[in-house]
């Protein structure tokens, strides 16, 4: 088995965070972490002469690489070592094109430079941003060995598919003397020689991939010392200050997308903030949906904003008065005023809106694919077409109609201006009264709209594990709820005196500034949210402690890894082996959880796949904290340096208090059993 | 206000005047016309059965109810024409928003 890292960067790019490259870190690198083979991968930029002085220092084989960002992802090429010089220039060609952070080449730019692909490891950023896939990753597919992912959760994921590439996972490390901690990302290889050929060969064949040395993938590397930690279940156990909870924080900060649920944070503290504290979260995860429900709303208001009665009332003020003026001067009239288009009025010009709508429900029932049974047993297909083909030619003839008008109306207007300029005559101000009763219409049917929206009701009851999430729907009572609703600074204290009128209310909204008019929708229903729980009652402050924490842990499933730090500190253990067992149980088939306890309901009764025990030990003047670790049935457990522990004692130490609190505890449950 | 399958009408030429029908059911002389009136009208001929007097120069004598009746009487026929198309937009004005929340 031969331990690779074919993505380490040694040269500062504009890719890059500032970092000054250190020879001597990556020898260590290599010999630490046991390293056969390594490729050095800088983004769009090949050094030789460097490569010659990191190939002669590192004791590993050395590959030449280059990290290609393409328009629609990065690529890593490795070359053969072989082929040193012609690789420098297809290299070079490289970095002439991308010279500042925005450049990127394409996929046939790639095949130009490089002519044979083939001849190279080409890896694709797999599961790993900025990702290649899709059509792009289908086009060099025939290229491609294995893709790069970045955690062990997505490695196992490509690995159990069967579709898809080899996975391999890489540190991407930028090498320098800051390195605060040597990667732990690299991947086993089943090869003989490590040549560019045979790397090539089984770097494609999902078999001969691994996470670990011995233990397949069913573990994967945690700490640089050579750690390993279950790709599934890890409980780790250990009396009170070992360092059960740094080894959590330091997994945190070694690894990328952790969920880490920390002791205690899901404990009720105060409890009105609590309280309050709860139902913005609740709020905020249920956002979405309060999103989909007010999308009608929102439809509706975008077009009635645009509506301003007062304006239609001052139009049609406008051509009553110029109209009877018109008529008291009528006796005055000149050669001017005298013709007929100086009183004319325009053509009204609309898009028939009812009938693009019956055009697009036509179409559907012709080309709906799912219902297509039911409708053909009512509607002949044929009749459809020619349905939707006269409704077609009819709007395209009511479209020319209108151009039409518009152009006439064009040529009234300049006419009418010209004639206004000749002439003492009072002209008539048109007004569009179609469209001012339309108005009218819209208004009244938003208000019934918001009425019935503000009707106190229950819109849905959403079930989660054991707890009913209920979403009830109301008016605001005040003010103050406005201003929570929205988060923004303003007073809603005039608007909300005009909320029982929903458009004055609309009229008082627009006018403030302060609000963003694509987020009025908000504000003219109350939503809110409550929990009861499996009996129907509020959820109590326990409740929801453990709420939270089932949906923390249900959370984590978008992240890599899940720590979680001492579950029991707030929850009983009935709830725990009923609950929370089950779901972290379920939730580390799909990525490692590793999980703290004193507690003997979720230490022992969980099943896990690896145990750690941490130990605080005093050697000479020094504290040493150590891990020892194994599989929960194995009698000894050992640590990193050889050392061993009784898996007895620790596991009895750590969840029972020890042996003989254990022994006392079970006689007293025996003693009570059955006395009846 | 339909009186058996009559239509009600709304503006009418007698003794070469013109008048329109006012709130209180009255014909009005039609330089007494608001835009309150109007709108009224305009509301009247949207939605139910009317009919106006044609109009024509030779019956109305005074100018001023002759351009008076000729603009609104033309008005209120180009809306009437566009009746059933006014029903119908408005009958689905916001149609799936009201059917969403009124369940």
């Amino acid at each position: 088995m031969k331990k690779i890292d074919f993505h380490i960067h040694t040269i500062q790019t504009v890719y890059d965070t500032p970092f000054t490259f250190a020879l001597n870190v990556l020898e260590r690198y290599v010999f630490e972490a046991s390293l056969d083979a390594i490729a050095v991968t800088n983004h769009n930029i090949f050094d030789r002469d460097q490569f010659a002085t990191i190939t002669a220092a590192v004791n590993a084989v050395t590959f030449p690489g280059i990290e290609v960002t393409l328009d629609c992802g990065h690529l890593l090429i490795i070359a053969d070592d072989a082929h040193l010089e012609l690789f420098e220039e297809q290299a070079r060609k490289v970095n002439e094109r991308i010279t500042k952070r925005e450049n990127s080449i394409t996929i046939d730019e790639l095949n130009e430079i490089f002519d044979n692909l083939a001849e190279y490891l080409v890896i694709p950023h797999y599961e790993k941003k900025p990702a290649i896939k899709g059509s792009t990753l289908e086009s060099i597919k025939q290229y491609v060995s294995c893709g790069e992912v970045d955690s062990p959760k997505k490695f196992i994921r490509s690995i159990k598919g069967s579709a898809g590439v080899t996975p391999v996972l890489f540190s991407d490390v930028r090498i320098c003397e800051e390195l605060a901690s040597l990667p732990t990302r690299q991947t086993f290889v089943d090869c003989g020689d490590l040549t560019l050929g045979a790397l090539k060969t089984c770097l494609s064949d999902k078999r001969k991939v691994f996470l670990s040395e011995k233990g397949g993938n069913s573990f994967f590397q945690v700490f640089n010392n050579g750690q390993m930690l279950s790709t599934g279940l890890n409980i780790l156990l250990g009396e009170r200050s070992t360092g059960k909870t740094f080894t959590l924080d330091r997994i945190n900060e070694l690894h990328e997308h952790v969920k880490y649920i920390k002791q205690f944070s899901l404990v009720q503290q105060d409890e009105a903030s609590y309280e309050r504290e709860f139902s913005r979260n609740l709020q905020r995860t249920r956002s979405q949906y309060i999103e989909e429900y007010l999308s009608g709303l929102k439809v509706v208001l975008n077009d009635v904003m645009n509506v301003d009665l007062r304006a239609d009332e001052q139009e049609v003020e406008k051509y009553v008065s110029s109209l009877l003026e018109s008529a008291e001067e009528a006796q005055r009239s000149d050669a001017f005023s005298n013709t007929a288009l100086f009183g004319e009025s325009l053509f009204p010009v609309r898009d028939d809106k009812v009938l693009s709508d019956l055009i697009s429900s036509v179409r559907q029932m012709i080309e709906n694919v799912e219902y297509r049974e039911i409708i053909d047993k009512y509607v002949d297909i044929h009749s459809l077409k020619q349905l939707a083909v006269e409704l077609i030619e009819l709007l395209w003839a009511k479209k020319l109609e209108n151009k039409k008008k518009q152009l006439v109306n064009g040529l009234i207007n300049d006419i009418k201006e010209s004639l206004k300029r000749k002439t003492s005559a009072v002209q008539v101000q048109d007004v569009d009264l179609y469209q001012v009763m339309l108005n009218k219409k819209k208004i009244a049917k938003f208000s019934a709209i918001v009425k019935l929206l503000q009707e106190n009701a229950t819109i849905s009851e959403e079930s989660i594990q054991g707890f009913r999430i209920i979403a009830t729907k109301a008016p605001f009572s005040g003010a103050g709820e406005l201003k929570d609703t929205s988060g923004v600074k303003t007073a809603f204290r005039d608007a909300f005196k005009e909320y029982e009128d929903p458009y004055a209310y609309l009229q008082a909204l627009l006018a403030n500034d302060e609000l963003t008019p694509s987020e009025l929708y908000k504000l003219f229903v109350k939503i809110t949210y409550r929990i009861v729980n499996r009996d129907g009652f509020e959820v109590s402050g326990g409740e929801r402690s453990e709420f939270r924490l089932l949906q923390e842990i249900k959370d984590a499933q978008n992240y890599d890894i899940l720590l979680i730090d001492e579950p029991e500190s707030s929850f009983d253990n009935i709830f725990l082996r009923s609950d929370v067992n089950q779901i972290i149980r379920e939730i580390s088939e799909t990525m490692p959880v590793v999980v703290v306890t004193h507690n003997s309901t979720v230490g022992a009764s969980i099943g896990a796949d690896y145990l750690l025990y941490a130990r605080k030990t005093i050697e000479g003047d020094e504290v040493v904290y150590r891990l020892f670790s194994g599989h929960p049935t194995d009698l000894v457990l050992h640590s990193i340096g050889g050392m061993t522990i009784s898996n007895h004692d620790i596991t009895l130490n750590s969840l029972e208090a020890g042996a003989d609190t254990y022994d006392y505890r079970r006689h007293r449950y025996e003693a009570i059993k059955d006395r009846k | 206000m339909i009186i058996g399958d009559i239509d009600m009408k709304l503006l009418k030429i007698e003794n070469n005047q013109g008048y329109f029908l006012a709130a209180n059911e009255e014909f009005t002389s039609i330089d007494k016309i608001t835009k309150e009136d109007l709108l009224r009208l305009v509301d009247i001929t949207l939605t139910q059965e009317v009919e106006f007097d044609e109009y024509d120069s030779k019956s109305v004598a005074n100018q001023a109810h002759q351009v008076l009746y000729k603009n609104i009487y033309e008005k209120l026929k180009g809306l009437k024409e566009r009746k059933k198309e006014f029903t119908d937009e408005c009958e689905r004005l916001y149609l799936q928003e009201y059917e969403k929340y009124r369940e």
